[in-house]
Formats: C-alpha cells, sequence, structure tokens
C-alpha cells in the first residue's frame, strides 16, 4: 500500500500560516518577477483565474475582489515544505519527497487496520503541527494514490483522507476520472487517446495489455498496470542529483549595457554555483542566455547564447563566475534591451568520480576549493551575497518582488510580532 | 551574534554549540573527565519538535509578569495541545497576541500579565469573534 500527501494550493496555504486572516479569502502566489499566477487558493479558483494567467491581466479582477495577492517567497515554503516531511516521516518507514509538496509513503510491511482513518489521522497531523492542509490518499499503487488525494480535494466531507482499496471502489471512481488527469498520461499520449475515445482513467485500464504496450510503449503500460492495481512504479526515497541547474529570471525593465547584464548572469551562476556544491557535482558544461521582450514587437528581437565547455569539470565559483563574464561578453550586442537571462549547467558529473586531466594544477585546485568553501560556510550564516565576487554587482537580481512577505521562519529579524 | 539580520541556519544537530565538558583543571593532575567531547546543543534543548517550532517576537508590555518583555523571543510549539491557564500565541479578529489563555465552555478569557499598568484588560472571547490559538509558548529566549 502507498500514500500520497499533497499539499492542498501549496503557496497559498503556506502564506495563509503567518496570516489566519486570510483563510476563506481569495489568495494567489505571483511567479518570479511577478510574471503570472502559479499558485490559487480555492476561493481565486472560484473567481477564475487560471494557472499561469499574466498578472497585468487579472490585476483588475484581482483589486475587485480584495485577492491577497503575494511574490514568491521560496524561502518560506522550502522552509514548510520541510516541516511537512518531517510530520510525514513520523508516519511511515520511507517517504519519497516528490517535489516541494508532494511526498508518497511506502507503507508495505506496516500495519495498519483502518486505512481511511490514517490518510485522516496523517492529514490532521500535518494542519495540527504546521498549519498546512494536506490531501491524503491510500491505494495499492502511487498512481491509485495520487487520484485517491485528488478525491479528498473535491470532497470536504472526506477531511482530508481517502482509500481506495477495495475493486468496486476503484472501479466507480475510474470510470469517473478524466484519463487526461492521470498521473504519467502526457500531452502527447492525449491525442492518441482522444482519437481512440479513450476518456476516462477505467476506459484506458479496460484496453488490451498488447493495445497499450503498442500504442504507449512501457510508460503508458507501467500506467496501466497501476490503474490496475498493480505496482510498478519505483519506491525512490533517495533523492537523484538534479542533471542539470538552471537559475533565470525576467528583469523589471529591460537591460541594455553589457556591465549590468554581466552582473546579473554573475549572480545567476553564483546561486546555480551553490546549488551544483549542495549536491556534490561539479559541472562540465555550461551555458548563458539573455533574451529581448517578446511583447514589444517594435523593438529588435534576440535570444542569443553562449556554451562554455570546462576541460576538468569543477564547482569553483572563481572559475565558473569568470567563464560567466566571457559568455556574457560573448553574446551581448548593444542595441537590444534584454528582457531576462540565465545560467544552465548542462553536463554534471559526481565530484568524486572526477579524474583529473593531465594538465590540472593540484596544488591550485585544492586552494581555490578552499576558498569556496569558505564562500559557502560564510552564506550559510549571514545570507547569500554577504560575500561576493566583484563581478556581481551588488548581489542584487533585478526583478520585481513587490508583494512579498516577510521570511518569518528564516529570518530572526522578520519574526512575526505579537502583542 | 546580533540579532537583526542574523540568518539561522537550518536547525540541526551540526548547530551544537562549540561547548566542551572537560573536566576541572587541577595543576599536575590530568583530569579523568580530560577526554570527553560531548556538544551542548541550544537546539536539542529549546526546540523539541523541529516540524512544529517557530518563533516570535514580543511586542509591548502586556505579558511582562510572564517574563515576556518587549523584544524577547518566544517560542511556540503547536505539538503542545493548549491547556487550561498556558500562554499561547493566539489569533483573534485580525491580530496575533500572546496571553494567558483561560479555557471554558463554548469560549475562553485571554488574560494579560500586567497588573501594575492598569492599561490591560482581559479579553472575552465569544462566538462573534475569529479565534485561534496559533500555538503554545514553551520558551522565552531574553537578551540580559
Amino acid at each position: 500500500m502507498f500514500a500520497l500527501a499533497d499539499c492542498n494550493n501549496f503557496f497559498a496555504s503556506c502564506e495563509r500560516v503567518f496570516r489566519p486572516e486570510l483563510d476563506g479569502r481569495p489568495v494567489i502566489v505571483l511567479s518570479n518577477n511577478d510574471g503570472c499566477a502559479v499558485a490559487r487558493s480555492n476561493e481565486a479558483k472560484a473567481l477564475g483565474i487560471k494557472m499561469g494567467d499574466p498578472y497585468f491581466k487579472i490585476r483588475g479582477l484581482a483589486a475587485a475582489h480584495g485577492v491577497a495577492v503575494f511574490s514568491s517567497n521560496f524561502a518560506l515554503y522550502g522552509d514548510m515544505s520541510r516541516r511537512v516531511q518531517e510530520v510525514l516521516r513520523s508516519f511511515a518507514p520511507s517517504v519519497e519527497a516528490y517535489s516541494i509538496d508532494e511526498a508518497f509513503l511506502d507503507l508495505r510491511g506496516m500495519k495498519v487496520e483502518d486505512y481511511a482513518a490514517y490518510a485522516r489521522e496523517v492529514s490532521a497531523a500535518c494542519r495540527r503541527l504546521t498549519a498546512i492542509p494536506v490531501s491524503v490518499g491510500v491505494a495499492p499503487t502511487k498512481t491509485l494514490a495520487k487520484i485517491a488525494s485528488k478525491l479528498c480535494k473535491q470532497y470536504p466531507k472526506l477531511r482530508g483522507g481517502c482509500y481506495l482499496g477495495r475493486p468496486q471502489d476503484i472501479e466507480k471512481v475510474l470510470r469517473k476520472f478524466p484519463v487526461s488527469d492521470v498521473w504519467g498520461i502526457g500531452r502527447r499520449s492525449q491525442k492518441k487517446l482522444e482519437s481512440m475515445c479513450v476518456t476516462t482513467a477505467w476506459d484506458y485500464a479496460s484496453l488490451s495489455e498488447s493495445t497499450v504496450r503498442m500504442m504507449f510503449r512501457l510508460p503508458g503500460w507501467r500506467t496501466w498496470k497501476e490503474l490496475r492495481g498493480e505496482p510498478c512504479i519505483e519506491f525512490e526515497d533517495l533523492v537523484e542529483p538534479r542533471q542539470s541547474i538552471c537559475v533565470s529570471r525576467s528583469f523589471t525593465e529591460e537591460i541594455r549595457e553589457l556591465p549590468l547584464l554581466s552582473e546579473q548572469t554573475a549572480n545567476f551562476a553564483s546561486s546555480a554555483a551553490s546549488k551544483l556544491r549542495e549536491q556534490g557535482s561539479a559541472v562540465r558544461e555550461m551555458c548563458v542566455f539573455a533574451l529581448t521582450n517578446r511583447f514589444k514587437s517594435s523593438e529588435p528581437q534576440t535570444f542569443a547564447s553562449s556554451v562554455r565547455v570546462f576541460p576538468d569539470p569543477t564547482d569553483d565559483y572563481r572559475i565558473i563566475l569568470s567563464a560567466v563574464s566571457a559568455a556574457t561578453a560573448e553574446l551581448y550586442r548593444p542595441g537590444y534591451g534584454y528582457k531576462k537571462a540565465g545560467v544552465v549547467f548542462t553536463k554534471l558529473e559526481d565530484k568524486a568520480g572526477i579524474v583529473p586531466s593531465l594538465f590540472a594544477d593540484g596544488a591550485l585546485q585544492l586552494r581555490e576549493s578552499r576558498l569556496s568553501a569558505a564562500l559557502d560556510s560564510i552564506s550559510a550564516s549571514y545570507g547569500r551575497g554577504a560575500v561576493r565576487f566583484g563581478t556581481q554587482g551588488d548581489g542584487h537580481i533585478l526583478s520585481s518582488r513587490d508583494h512579498q512577505s516577510p521570511h518569518y521562519t528564516t529570518l530572526w529579524s522578520d519574526l512575526t510580532k505579537v502583542k | 551574534m546580533t540579532e537583526s539580520g542574523f540568518v539561522p541556519h537550518p536547525l540541526g544537530e551540526e548547530d551544537a554549540l562549540d561547548l566542551q565538558l572537560a573536566g576541572e583543571v587541577k595543576a599536575g593532575f590530568p583530569s579523568p573527565a580530560g577526554d570527553v567531547h560531548e556538544k551542548l546543543s541550544l537546539t536539542s534543548l529549546l526546540v523539541r519538535h523541529s516540524a512544529s517550532t517557530f518563533f516570535f517576537r514580543v511586542d509591548g508590555t502586556s505579558m511582562v509578569e510572564a517574563d515576556m518583555d518587549e523584544g524577547d523571543i518566544i517560542i511556540v510549539d503547536r505539538a503542545v495541545e493548549p491547556y487550561n491557564d498556558c500562554k499561547a500565541v493566539c489569533f483573534i479578529d485580525g491580530e496575533f497576541t500572546v496571553k494567558k489563555v483561560e479555557l471554558h465552555a463554548g469560549g475562553a478569557l485571554l488574560h494579560p500579565c500586567n497588573s501594575r499598568s492598569g492599561k490591560y484588560k482581559p479579553i472575552a472571547v465569544g462566538p462573534d469573534n475569529q479565534f485561534l490559538i496559533w500555538g503554545v509558548v514553551t520558551w522565552v529566549i531574553k537578551k540580559v
């Protein structure tokens, strides 16, 4: 048996933890640079605000209905996610953190008398201990557990916990469940399914095995088996290191000068490098890109990029930042207004497994790695950007965050005051 | 460490203070406890449940007789079930407040702890108030 715990409207719920007056009121959270809605409370959904709606289009609606608008506050969301996962770990021997707001619990080998009661208990504990509402679905496979957790959101009387295990219940639910909402059914499969008149999850589970194998290959076959109650998707409680790292932002105003653009890409690279170091990887190939504002069609448009290859894979701030400066200078052309830029580390390697090239200077590398480690420890104590390289300018990213809430749980200076 | 602007680490075991328990040193006689290298961690003392523990800052003087002075940091643990006369961070009608909570059937009475000033009155909580006990106070951190 597996459980999926899914935080309801997670970012919006995080914003309510320290603003309880927003319970029952519409709340939205905007993406980086306050571009578009990335999280909506149920009340905001009821107003017709869609995922990805650009803020400038819904600003009027939001003001008219008293919608509470927030810029993304990832320090808060990351900390609340950590708390929810800790609660979940007290309920099952192994927990797979699937995303910032979802986790699978492996219940195999556990003795549970009443799975529905267990699911409700997990949900209630998360709510009580962290103030985050969580939907918990329990089922024989991960795919069915996902469906069960969605049912909790549709039916409040389930009180946050749903068990989908009896064959007759599974059939009843799958007959009504749109196949396009099933975990693992991609956009491309949807087109095929439409042409085959497969609209519900039950239709899909009722296809013949050979049809599924032929039309939807291995992933589609796994989903098919999972819908039929046979676990096929591995439980992964070890987090795989990321295969690539991307840090990019839209700017509040277009950047036209090289020094300013270069400062921004240096800041992106520094933040990407610190993620790289956290997971113990080194980068072999890096791409820097910058693009103009496609909504300003009167201005000249470009999407420029420049790639750098490191002969020895590296996690060294100095090496990475000087390569970024060179790459930015290479892609920059005067006369363009750059609206967005980013740094992507495309080829990552496990740092422990790297064999230095013939021409590597061991002593120099050791000195540099000590410098990088010192920077990490200063950042851990005093915040990112407390110490930085000259190429990073003042360390600020020129991106809008006009509606950001305080860092209630991660900065002493931002604690909520109580009278 | 300065309080404002200081960025806390994620609380964990590695956060242990560098206080080492060592035996008293007597001249010419090596301490038998000299090789003990236990570390004291403030986190292990103050944060029993790291999932449910939060920090707030005291604003004002309504709780001075409960040792909560202006600017103190209070530690709140949502895992602690509210009990009668507990000190708790409450949310009432759009505002956070810390008070001594007298629980009774159908409501609560929020008592300030500052009898001398005379300006704080108990707050009666009824069905018309938007009210919740956000979390029970377990520790007060104050600068001397």
